[in-house]
C-alpha cells in the first residue's frame, strides 16, 4: 500500500515547515525510519523519518519550499516503478509565499521628491494618515500643509517640504503607513499625469528597497515643526454631564423627566431617585408637553396681506349661493391648492383649527382613523384677539391666520426637517396670494 | 429552643452523617484524641473509632489526595484542613484533581468530598493562621464554597455538604467556634444557594457572609435608631450563589454594602457588587460598595490586626453614606 | 480479566498478552500518524515501547481492581480493557470518548474498568491511588489499586507523603514506576539522587527492580504482589526499567541532544517488548508466526476502522462546554 509522505507537525505551533533538503532521491529504496528529508521549523531544524518501507516516489516539494502542515510532499510506493508514473500537480501554491502574493508590478512613478511618513514620536512605527490637505496635480509651497497624520500621542499637520506639484500620492486617508515610507511625489513641473495610489502591501517596510519612489531623492518632509494639536478634549464635555444614580436616569426616562432642568436650577449633584420628586413640581417649560419634534431648529415665516379681497369674496359668494359659506372649506382649499403646486402631492391633507373645534380636509373615510398627521395645520384665529404668535414647530406645519384691522397676518411655523426653506416661502407666497385675490383660485 | 456552639453545632453534623452513612470518614492532623484544636471534633472518635476518625502525620497535600482517591471509589471522606491558611499546600489536589474529575471524565467519575476549614482575622495568629481565603476556591469551577454564619448554618450546612455529590469547602469562622445559637434538636438540612434574608428593610441591603452577617446585623441595628431600616442577607454558600434574593432585595432598597471578612480586592464582595451592578444597575441610587479585609498580610499587633478587618461602625457609616446620597470616592 | 479469565489455559493468557501489547502499539502508531498530519488537536505522549509494564500489571488485576494513570497513559487505558473506538473519539475530541471530548490525549480513561483516570500533573495521581486503597480497605472491597507513574514523578513530594500513609496504614497499593530513563527531555540519573527502590524501603516498603521489557516477569511479579495486597500485606513498590520509543511527546523529534539514536536503535533492536515475546512464544511452540501475524493484521484492521469511525463521529454539542461542572445531587 503506498504510504503518503506528510510535512509533520514538528512544533507546539506550527503551520508550515521549510525543507532544507531531500536526503532521499526519487526512485530510491527507503526503510521505515530513514530520514527522508531535513525541514526547518521556527524552532530547530530536524530530519524526517520514513514512516514505511518502500521507493521514494512522486515528490511533489522541492528543497526551499514552504509546506503546510498534513500537505503530502511524496509517496513511499512499494516498487520504483511507480515513480514513473506521472507525478501529481506540484504543491504550488505553498512555494514562497511571500512571492505567490506579490501584486502586479506597479506603473512607473513620476519624478520628484519624495513625502515621507515623518516619525514624530518618542516610539512610533507608523502613522495614520489622516487626510489629504492637496490632490494630486495641486501647485505646493514648501510650507503648506500636505496631509494630516495622527499618531498614539495626537494629531498633527505635515507640510509638502518642498514646492512644486503633488505628482503622486501615494496613500490613502485612513491608511496606516510605516514611518519613513513615501507617501507623495512632488515634481518640479506640473505633471501630465497625477497618481494617485492607496499604500498598498508593497508599503510594508520589507518591501521598501523594491519601492519605485526610492529612486527619488528623499527627504525628511518636516521637522515637526507643526505644533501637536490637542485631539478633542473630554473635559469640556463634562460641562454638560449630569450626575444621577443609574435608577433616577431610568425613572426620569420613564416619566419624561428631564434631569437638566434640575442642573439648571442648580439643584446639588449627584441626583438620586428623591429629587425626582422636586423635577415633578417644577412648573413646565414653555410649550411644556409639546412633542419633542421642537427641539429641531424651527421656521418662523410671516406675510401680511390686506383682508378686503377675502372680504370681497365672501360677499360675492354668499349672494351667489343664496346663503352661508363656509369658510373653513374655503381656506383648506386655498391651502390645499398651494400645497399642491409646491411638491406634487395630489391629495394633501388640512387641519383646520378655529376657536371652536377643528375639521379635517378632505374628510377621512369612516374606517380611516384620523390619527395620521395632516400634512398642514391651518389655524384660523382671525375671531381672537391675537394679532401674532410664535408658538415653535409641531407634529406639522401651521399656518396661523390672525386679523387686525383690515389686516390679515399669516404665519408659517414649523421645523427645518418638515418644509424646506423654498417650499416654506412658496407655501405661504401662494396662500397669500390666494387670500389677496381669491380668484385666483378658482381659475 | 436549646442554644449550642458552633463547634457543637459542627460535631453533631458529622457525627450524625457518620451514623447515618457508612461510607462517611474523616481524615486530617489531630483530629481523633485531640479533637482539633479548636475541639471541635472531641468525641467522635469515641464513637467510631480511629478507622473513620483518622489522625494522618503532617502532610496536607498526601491526605487531601487521599480524600480525593476515596470519594472516587464510594467513599465521603470529610478532610479536616487545621487552618484555611494551608489551602496553599493541597491547591493541586483540590483545583486540579477534586474540582476537574467530574468534568474531565465526562460526568463518569465524581468526588464527593467536604473540606473543612475556617477563616477568620483578630486571633493575634499573624498572617499564616489568619487569612479567609474562600475566594481563591470559589474561583475554581467543580468547586462549591459554604459559609456559615452561625452554629445553625453550621450544622445545616454541614450535613448538606457530606450528602453533596461533589467536592464541597466549608469555611468555618475560628472566631466563632464558641459562639451560641439557636439549633432545633430535630434533623434539618439548609439547601446549598439559598440566602437567608436575616432582616428586613427598604433603604440599603447589607451583604454580609461567615462572620460578617453579625457585623452586618449589628450595622442594621444602629442604622435603625437613625431611622434608616437596612435589610441583611447571608447567602451562606458563595458557590452555588443565591443572586436571586440579592436582587430582589437591592431592586427594593436601591443600594448595597458587600461585607466579607477576605481580602477586598479580586475578592468576594468585588464579584456579588459586580454582579449586582450588571443586573440590577438600573435599580441602582448608589454605587454598590464593597468591604473586605484590608489588602495587607494579617499582622501580629492587635493594634494593627483590627484595623483590617470590616467593623460595625464602619459598615453603619457607610450606609449612612449611601443613603443620605454622599458622593462616595469622588474624584 | 474477570474471574472467568483464570480458568482459562496459560496458552490465552499469552496470547492476550501478546494481543494487548500489540493493540497498545497499534493504537500509538495511529495516533502519532494523526498528530502528524494535524488531524488531531493538542499533542500526545506515546507509551510505544514500554507496552510490557501496562500489560503485565494490568493482566494481573481483575475488572474492579483500581488503577490511576499518566499523561502517557494510553497503554495503561488499552491495558485496563479500553475500547479502540471510544479511545480514538477521545484523542480526537468526538463525543463518543471516554470522556466525552473533554479530556483528550492526556486524560483517557475507561472508567467502567477501574481506570482512575489519566492525570496531566506529574505525580498528581499518587494521592488518589492511596486514597483508592484505603477506601478498598474501609469498605472491605477487595481491590487493589497500582500507581502508574514515571521516574520522573518520583521527584514529587506528594509521593513521600502517601507512601509513608500508606505503610502506616497497610494499605492495598502498589506503587508501579516505569523507569523509562528520561523524565521528559533529562535523562533520569540526573533528576534522582541514590536509588528509587531505597526511597521505598525508607518507609519499611518492600521494593523490587523487574525488566519492564519481559512481560512475563512483570506480570508474574505483579500477580504475587497483588495477591499479598489483597491479603493486606500492602503497600508496594516496583520499579519497572523500560524505554520510551518516541521523544517526550510527538513533537519532541529533534532529541538528540539529551538522547543518542544509536541507544533508541539498540533498544528497538534488542529490547522490543512486542518481537521478543512474539519470538518466545513461537519457541516455545505456543503459537506460529503466521498465527501472530494475522493476529497483528486483525489488530491493525481494527485500529483502522476505529480511526475511520472517530474522524467521522460528531464533536460534542456546544450545549455540553458548561455540562459535567457539578455532578447532580438526587431531588
Amino acid at each position: 500500500m503506498p504510504h503518503d509522505v506528510i510535512m509533520p507537525a514538528l512544533g507546539m505551533a506550527q503551520d508550515s515547515g521549510l525543507i532544507v533538503s531531500w536526503l532521499k532521491s526519487p526512485g530510491d529504496a527507503v526503510k521505515a525510519g530513514d530520514a527522508l528529508m531535513e525541514v526547518e521549523t521556527d524552532k530547530a531544524t530536524m530530519e524526517v523519518e520514513a514512516q514505511a518501507d518502500g521507493f521514494l516516489t512522486r515528490v511533489t516539494a522541492a528543497a526551499g519550499d514552504t509546506i503546510p502542515v498534513g500537505n503530502v510532499v511524496a509517496v513511499i510506493a512499494e516498487t520504483a516503478e511507480a515513480a514513473d508514473e506521472d507525478p501529481p500537480a506540484p504543491v504550488a501554491e505553498s512555494k514562497a509565499p511571500a512571492e505567490a502574493e506579490s501584486e502586479p508590478a506597479p506603473a512607473e512613478l513620476p519624478d520628484g521628491k519624495s513625502v515621507i511618513m515623518p516619525a514624530l514620536g518618542m516610539a512610533q512605527d507608523t502613522g495614520l494618515l489622516v487626510s489629504w490637505a492637496k490632490a494630486p496635480g495641486d501647485q505646493v509651497a514648501a510650507d503648506d500643509v500636505l496631509f494630516e497624520v495622527e499618531t498614539d500621542k495626537s494629531t498633527m499637520e505635515v507640510p509638502a517640504g518642498h514646492d512644486g506639484y503633488v505628482a503622486a500620492l501615494l496613500a490613502e486617508a485612513g491608511d496606516t503607513v510605516p514611518v519613513g515610507e513615501s507617501v507623495a511625489i512632488i515634481s518640479a513641473d506640473k505633471p501630465a499625469d497625477p497618481q494617485r495610489r492607496s499604500a498598498g502591501p508593497s508599503a510594508k517596510p520589507t518591501a521598501a528597497p523594491s519601492d519605485p519612489a526610492a529612486k527619488t531623492e528623499e527627504a525628511i518632509a518636516t521637522k515637526a515643526t507643526a505644533p501637536a494639536r490637542p485631539s478633542p478634549t473630554k473635559a469640556a464635555a463634562v460641562e454638560g454631564v449630569i450626575l444621577a444614580s443609574p435608577k433616577t436616569r431610568r425613572l426620569a426616562l420613564e416619566e419624561g423627566l428631564d434631569l437638566a432642568r434640575l442642573a439648571e436650577a442648580g439643584h446639588p449633584q449627584p441626583f438620586h431617585v428623591r429629587d425626582l420628586e422636586t423635577l415633578r413640581t417644577m412648573p413646565a417649560r414653555g410649550t411644556g408637553s409639546a412633542a419633542p419634534v421642537e427641539a429641531a431648529p424651527a421656521r418662523h415665516l410671516s406675510a401680511r396681506v390686506s383682508s378686503d379681497g377675502l372680504a370681497g369674496f365672501l360677499a360675492w359668494a354668499r349672494a351667489e349661493t343664496q346663503g352661508s359659506v363656509d369658510q373653513s372649506t374655503l381656506l383648506a382649499g386655498f391651502a390645499r391648492a398651494s400645497l399642491r403646486s409646491l411638491d406634487g402631492n395630489p391629495d394633501p391633507v388640512i387641519e383646520v383649527e378655529t376657536l371652536h373645534g377643528s375639521t379635517r380636509f378632505p374628510e377621512a373615510a369612516e374606517d380611516d382613523a384620523t390619527n395620521g398627521k395632516p400634512d398642514l395645520i391651518l389655524r384660523d384665529l382671525r375671531a381672537s384677539p391675537l394679532n401674532g404668535l410664535r408658538m415653535g414647530a409641531e407634529a406639522a406645519p401651521v399656518l396661523t391666520l390672525v386679523q387686525e384691522d383690515e389686516t390679515l397676518t399669516l404665519t408659517l411655523e414649523c421645523g427645518a426637517g418638515q418644509l424646506d426653506a423654498r417650499a416654506a416661502i412658496s407655501l405661504v407666497s401662494g396662500f397669500a396670494g390666494r387670500l389677496e385675490d381669491p380668484l385666483r383660485h378658482l381659475l | 429552643m436549646r442554644e449550642i456552639t458552633l463547634s457543637k453545632a459542627v460535631n453533631e453534623a458529622i457525627a450524625e452523617e457518620m451514623r447515618r452513612d457508612e461510607t462517611v470518614f474523616l481524615l486530617g492532623e489531630d483530629v481523633a484524641e485531640a479533637g482539633t484544636p479548636f475541639k471541635v471534633l472531641s468525641g467522635l472518635v469515641e464513637e467510631f473509632g480511629t478507622e473513620r476518625i483518622i489522625d494522618t502525620p503532617i502532610s496536607e497535600p498526601g491526605f487531601t489526595g487521599i480524600a480525593v482517591g476515596a470519594a472516587l471509589t464510594g467513599s465521603r471522606p470529610i478532610v479536616d484542613l487545621m487552618f484555611g491558611d494551608f489551602l496553599f499546600l493541597i491547591m493541586d489536589q483540590l483545583c486540579n484533581q477534586a474540582a476537574k474529575a467530574y468534568y474531565m471524565s465526562g460526568g463518569k467519575l465524581n468526588v464527593p468530598m467536604v473540606l473543612r476549614t475556617n477563616l477568620g482575622a483578630t486571633r493575634r495568629s499573624a498572617a499564616q493562621h489568619s487569612q479567609s481565603l474562600h475566594a481563591l476556591v470559589a474561583h475554581i469551577p467543580g468547586l462549591k464554597v459554604a459559609l456559615p454564619s452561625s452554629a445553625y448554618e453550621a450544622k445545616g450546612l454541614m450535613k448538606t455538604a457530606i450528602r453533596d455529590n461533589n467536592p464541597v469547602v466549608i469555611f468555618e469562622d475560628k472566631l466563632m467556634y464558641q459562639d451560641k445559637a439557636p439549633v432545633p434538636e430535630e434533623e434539618y438540612l439548609i439547601p446549598f444557594g439559598v440566602a437567608n434574608v436575616k432582616r428586613e428593610g427598604k433603604d440599603i441591603t447589607l451583604i454580609g457572609t461567615s462572620s460578617m452577617v453579625q457585623v452586618a446585623e449589628a450595622a442594621a441595628e444602629a442604622l435603625a435608631k437613625e431611622g434608616i431600616e437596612a435589610e441583611v442577607i447571608d447567602p451562606r454558600t458563595i458557590v452555588p450563589l443565591d443572586e436571586e434574593t440579592l436582587l430582589k432585595s437591592v431592586k427594593k432598597t436601591s443600594r448595597a454594602i458587600v461585607i466579607d471578612e477576605g481580602h477586598q480586592s479580586y475578592g468576594v464582595t468585588g464579584e456579588i457588587a459586580s454582579r449586582l451592578n450588571e443586573k440590577a444597575f438600573y435599580h441602582l441610587d448608589a454605587p454598590v460598595v464593597r468591604m473586605g479585609a484590608m489588602d495587607v498580610p494579617v499582622p501580629f499587633s492587635p493594634a494593627l490586626e483590627d484595623l483590617t478587618v470590616p467593623t460595625v461602625d464602619a459598615v453603619t457609616a457607610m450606609a449612612r453614606r449611601l443613603v443620605a446620597g454622599e458622593m462616595i470616592h469622588a474624584a | 480479566m474477570s474471574a472467568a479469565r483464570k480458568k482459562k489455559t496459560n496458552t490465552d493468557d499469552y496470547l492476550r498478552m501478546y494481543r494487548q501489547m500489540v493493540r497498545i502499539r497499534a493504537f500509538e502508531d495511529r495516533a502519532n500518524q494523526l498528530y502528524l498530519s494535524a488531524k488531531m488537536p493538542g499533542l500526545t505522549h506515546m507509551y510505544s515501547g514500554q507496552e510490557a509494564v501496562a500489560v503485565g500489571i494490568c493482566e494481573a488485576l481483575t475488572e474492579t481492581d483500581k488503577i490511576t494513570s499518566t499523561h502517557r497513559g494510553h497503554g495503561h487505558c488499552v491495558a485496563k480493557g479500553a475500547n479502540f473506538k471510544e479511545m480514538f473519539c477521545e484523542l480526537l475530541g468526538k463525543e463518543e470518548g471516554y470522556c466525552r471530548g473533554k479530556g483528550g490525549s492526556m486524560h483517557i480513561a475507561d472508567q467502567s474498568n477501574g481506570n482512575l483516570g489519566a492525570n496531566a500533573i506529574v505525580g498528581g495521581s499518587m494521592g488518589i491511588a492511596t486514597g483508592a486503597a484505603l477506601s478498598a480497605k474501609r469498605l472491605g472491597t477487595g481491590d487493589v489499586t497500582v500507581c502508574f507513574f514515571g521516574d520522573g514523578a518520583t521527584a514529587q513530594g506528594l509521593w513521600y507523603e502517601v507512601m509513608n500513609m500508606a505503610a502506616l496504614w497497610g494499605l492495598p497499593v502498589i506503587y508501579a514506576c516505569e523507569n523509562n530513563g528520561y523524565s521528559e527531555y533529562t535523562k533520569t540519573e540526573e533528576i534522582a539522587a541514590g536509588s528509587l527502590t531505597a526511597r521505598a524501603e525508607a518507609f519499611g516498603i518492600e521494593a523490587h527492580v523487574v525488566d519492564g521489557q519481559d512481560v512475563l516477569a512483570v506480570n508474574d511479579l505483579t500477580q504475587k504482589l497483588v495477591a499479598r495486597a489483597r491479603k493486606g500485606e500492602g503497600p508496594f513498590f516496583i520499579q519497572l526499567d523500560t524505554y520510551r520509543y518516541h521523544g517526550h511527546h510527538v513533537g519532541d523529534i529533534n532529541r538528540e541532544y539529551y538522547r543518542a539514536k544509536d541507544e533508541e536503535a539498540l533498544w528497538k533492536a534488542e529490547r522490543d517488548p512486542i518481537v521478543n515475546f512474539g519470538k518466545w512464544l513461537t519457541d516455545q511452540g505456543i503459537t506460529t508466526s503466521d498465527d501472530l501475524d494475522k493476529l497483528k493484521s486483525e489488530v491493525e484492521a481494527d485500529a483502522e476502522a476505529a480511526v475511520a469511525y472517530a474522524e467521522a463521529a460528531r464533536y460534542p454539542d456546544t450545549r455540553e462546554v458548561d455540562m459535567h461542572v457539578y455532578a447532580p445531587n438526587a431531588a
